[in-house]
């Protein structure tokens, strides 16, 4: 049986199929078994009704973006994501992780990174850096550690993000430390896996390097790593995402910030938004930036669609992450910007990605880099 | 049973990918909105017409049951596979074929989601007024099938309104055209009406023509609160014989806005008892005139509190309870029961009042939502059905309602349909002979009654 808790969630659902109305990935699969509720409707009926841990069920709790827009948009307050969540965990217990994430998966066991390489390799963005504080990566001591991620550490198209947050860190003289071959992956990946309790060594690890450094602040890049550690890291730390933590800046002056003329608009990813509460920090920051303005997308907040990346649906169905990046790309379209702000490098890979293939006019930039040539 | 070759006949007519027999896609079309689930044996998504009348043909030759499903949104039990056999889903038929402004209509295939309809016609200046609580989801061929209907039925009315013609394809196979883009067509019965509402029984809609309408210009929204539920039925039935026709005009009671506060919802002054929800949409002048006196008759009539939204973000915000009020009923207690039953709308105190006292009477948890000004009820019951006794005081209270409902010259349904949900009470409303008239009927067109059987006649 399920614990408990999940089954509370799945008896709370009254079947009115309207969280099918935001979700991404149905909209593009549209068989029933795709949406919010399909997805319910057989964890319910788990272990009855020839439903068991099929490599069919398997997909099928693959095709989940871990958006949250149905679990925002259900009626009777059903944590959907969390069951998804929870039937990952149990068929992966079942019959072992999808195959399409076992790789990822070996590759956090074994080099502590998603991407398979020496983790050593973590601060390579930071080469081509110059005028940086001396021994940010070696320090003995400091007030905040800025949590880089294995995608921004590792990706070339999002690498130069910490490099931009490291530099405005620098010019506001915050006292800060990149943890570098000793920055683990936070482990959200192993939770989408479905193998969150591979995550405790991560965990401990990391937590440990940080509290050798005597820090008590964290900043976050990733909304994805930010979220993990608010959900998992049982911390005393205080934890920023990268626009709290600008705007914090801003808001003590600590940073000033030059005209640039523009139309902008932005996109709230998932994790940082919806899963995590944060909508006005990285709207006061880019209002803050003189000349720039602001258009919003037609679904934004709360209501914003997931851009494709998320829920390792890239790794399991490249085809529907596809998809599902068109329509987020022809929604900024319609704004009329041509360049689209966001805070996520995950959000970045697959928007820029899918815009670089199409030839379109269309700058695809994190917030970081927009306060940074504000800096200049 | 659908035997192996049938199957095979079937995957042969749609593509093999198009149909399913997993057990994973069979559960995940064993339910609708409604609460009893039924396994089909296969879920069939066609993508013409004339696939479909291929499956229907073999449907009577080998004798399976055929139940066409479009969101699956209905309470009313009208989509699952009652007597087993093949669910036939239209998610492939979801084309927009033509917003034809000149002729101010639509052309859609069934499967096209009603939001998306809006949408689109909204791009032309034009409005499709039907707004069921499922519009972002549920189909146009479901909506169709079961006369959908919404808060903007007031002024608007129902999806009947708004059909011009059909392509269908009838039970045996045969694939016939009614109507047309014609507003007028009064030649030979009226098909097309009759297949409004007729619950996927009579024939599978396969493609319907709409009316639409312009897009109004302005609109008011107003909330009044009333310290006494009667004072607010009573305002409901004075704007509607003042000759106003608000877009829409919706109560919400005690029981339901107390389950909103304690929701997290909008919290309203304590001696609430009913809110009114009224919104009236037209030209500017009109519309600006028509609020004021709203607004007046609100307060003549006892209304403690009468807000206007000066902007849509004020509007919405009004609209807030509304949206959240089934949600919070939905969630307080393991099944709530989302009741139909409408009246002439003058009767609107009287049929509150009855449910006031039957909820008394058997000690249930009732509360109500009404597009008041139709006199269309939602009573919310609050209930657990694995508590027996509990249901059988509902069954009661059900009989009682209704009767009293007839009896003011309403109707069992009114705009959520019978499906198995109210089979049982059918005898109530209607006579032997029109029962007849009815079962003869669905004779005609589906002589070996193997389309949606179970559904509300047989």
């Amino acid at each position: 049986m399920f614990p408990s808790e999940l089954a509370h969630e799945f008896d709370q659902c009254i079947k009115c199929g309207l969280c099918q109305a935001t979700c991404p990935v149905c909209k593009e699969l549209l068989l029933e078994k795709y949406t919010p509720r399909g997805k319910i409707q057989l964890a319910r009926r788990y272990g009855k009704d020839g439903i068991d841990a099929s490599q069919h069920l398997s997909d099928i709790y693959a095709r989940c973006l871990l958006c949250g827009a149905c679990t925002v948009t259900c009626p009777s307050g059903v944590d959907l994501r969390k069951v998804f969540l929870g039937m990952r965990e149990r068929i992966a217990g079942k019959r072992g992780i999808h195959p399409a994430v076992k790789n990822a998966v070996q590759s956090i066991s074994a080099h502590h990174n998603i991407s398979d390489e020496d983790n050593q390799e973590r601060a390579e963005w930071s080469d081509s850096l110059k005028d940086l504080p001396a021994h940010f990566l070696d320090k003995g001591h400091a007030e905040v550690v800025y949590f880089v991620g294995c995608v921004a550490s590792f990706f070339p198209m999002v690498q130069s993000i910490p490099g931009n947050m490291v530099q405005i860190m620098a010019q506001a003289k915050v006292d800060f430390a990149v943890l570098g071959g000793e920055e683990w992956c936070c482990g959200f990946p192993l939770v989408g896996a479905g193998a969150p309790a591979q995550m405790e060594e991560l965990i401990r690890h990391n937590l440990d390097r940080v509290k050798a450094l005597g820090a008590r602040e964290m900043v976050f890049s990733c909304p994805t790593c930010y979220c993990t550690w608010k959900e998992y890291y049982k911390s005393y730390l205080n934890l920023y995402h990268s626009t709290e933590f600008l705007d914090k800046m801003i808001g003590e002056r600590r940073l000033i910030l030059k005209e640039i003329t523009g139309i902008v608009t932005y996109h709230d990813p998932c994790d940082l938004g919806r899963n995590c509460g944060v909508f006005d920090a990285p709207r006061r920051i880019l209002k803050a930036v003189p000349g720039l303005k602001l258009v919003e997308l037609e679904n934004n907040r709360l209501k914003s669609v997931c851009c494709g990346g998320g829920g390792n649906v890239e790794m399991v169905d490249p085809d529907l992450s596809g998809a599902v990046a068109q329509k987020k790309l022809q929604e900024i379209q319609r704004t009329g910007a041509n360049i689209v702000v966001t805070s996520c490098q995950q959000c970045i890979r697959t928007i820029k990605g899918k815009a670089r293939k199409q030839k379109l006019d269309l700058e695809v930039v994190d917030v970081t880099e927009i306060i940074l040539k504000a800096m200049a | 049973m659908l035997s192996e070759s049938t199957k095979a006949e079937l995957r042969s007519i749609v593509g093999a990918p198009w149909f399913l027999d997993t057990p994973e896609d069979l559960v995940s079309y064993s339910y609708d909105g409604f609460l009893p689930e039924f396994m089909p044996e296969g879920v069939v998504l066609p993508g013409t017409s004339e696939e479909i009348s291929k499956i229907m043909q073999l449907a009577n030759r080998d004798k399976f049951p055929v139940t066409p499903r479009g969101a699956g949104t209905n309470i009313c039990g009208g989509s699952v596979a009652k007597e087993g056999g093949l669910v036939m889903a239209f998610h492939r038929m979801n084309r927009i074929l033509e917003i034809d402004s000149d002729n101010m209509c639509a052309v859609v295939q069934p499967g096209v989601v009603n939001a998306d309809l809006q949408k689109a016609a909204a791009g032309q200046g034009l409005l499709y007024p039907p707004d069921p609580a499922s519009m972002f989801v549920s189909t146009i061929g479901g909506n169709v099938a079961l006369n959908a209907a919404g808060p903007r039925g007031v002024k608007y009315g129902a999806t009947k309104d708004y059909l011009l013609g059909l392509e269908v394809v009838l039970p045996r196979g045969d694939i016939i055209r009614t109507g047309g883009k014609t507003l007028k067509n009064v030649t030979g019965y009226d098909l097309t009406r009759l297949m409004c509402g007729s619950e996927g029984t009579l024939g599978i809609i396969t493609e319907i023509t709409l009316r639409l309408v312009p897009m109004p210009p302005a609109k008011a929204t107003l909330q009044a609160i009333f310290s006494n539920l009667d004072d607010a039925a009573q305002t409901v039935s004075s704007i509607i014989g003042s000759g106003i026709v608000p877009t829409t005009l919706e109560l919400i009671d005690r029981v339901v806005l107390d389950v909103i506060g304690n929701y997290g919802g909008a919290q309203l002054r304590k001696d609430a008892e009913a809110l009114l929800l009224i919104e009236v949409d037209g030209e500017p002048m009109l519309v600006q005139a028509q609020g004021e006196r709203i607004e007046k008759f609100c307060k003549e009539r006892g209304a403690t509190e009468v807000e206007r939204a000066r902007t849509p973000e004020e509007a919405e915000k009004l609209w807030q309870a509304r949206r959240t009020a089934f949600g919070a009923v939905a969630s307080l207690r393991p099944n709530c029961i989302v009741e139909d039953a409408t009246v002439p709308v003058k009767r609107l105190p009287d049929i509150i009042r009855k449910i006031v006292e039957l909820a008394d009477k058997y000690r249930l948890k009732i509360g109500v939502l009404a597009h008041a000004g139709d006199g269309n009820l939602h009573p919310l019951i609050m209930t657990d059905m694995r508590d027996l006794d509990e249901m059988d005081r509902v069954e009661k209270a059900l009989g009682e309602m209704y009767e009293a409902a007839l009896a003011m010259g309403g109707t069992l349904s009114g705009e959520h349909g019978i499906g198995i949900a109210k089979k049982r009470f059918l005898t109530m409303e209607f006579g032997e002979p029109a029962l007849e008239i009815m079962r003869g009927i669905k004779k005609v067109f589906d002589p070996n009654n193997v389309l949606n059987p179970g559904s509300f006649l047989y």
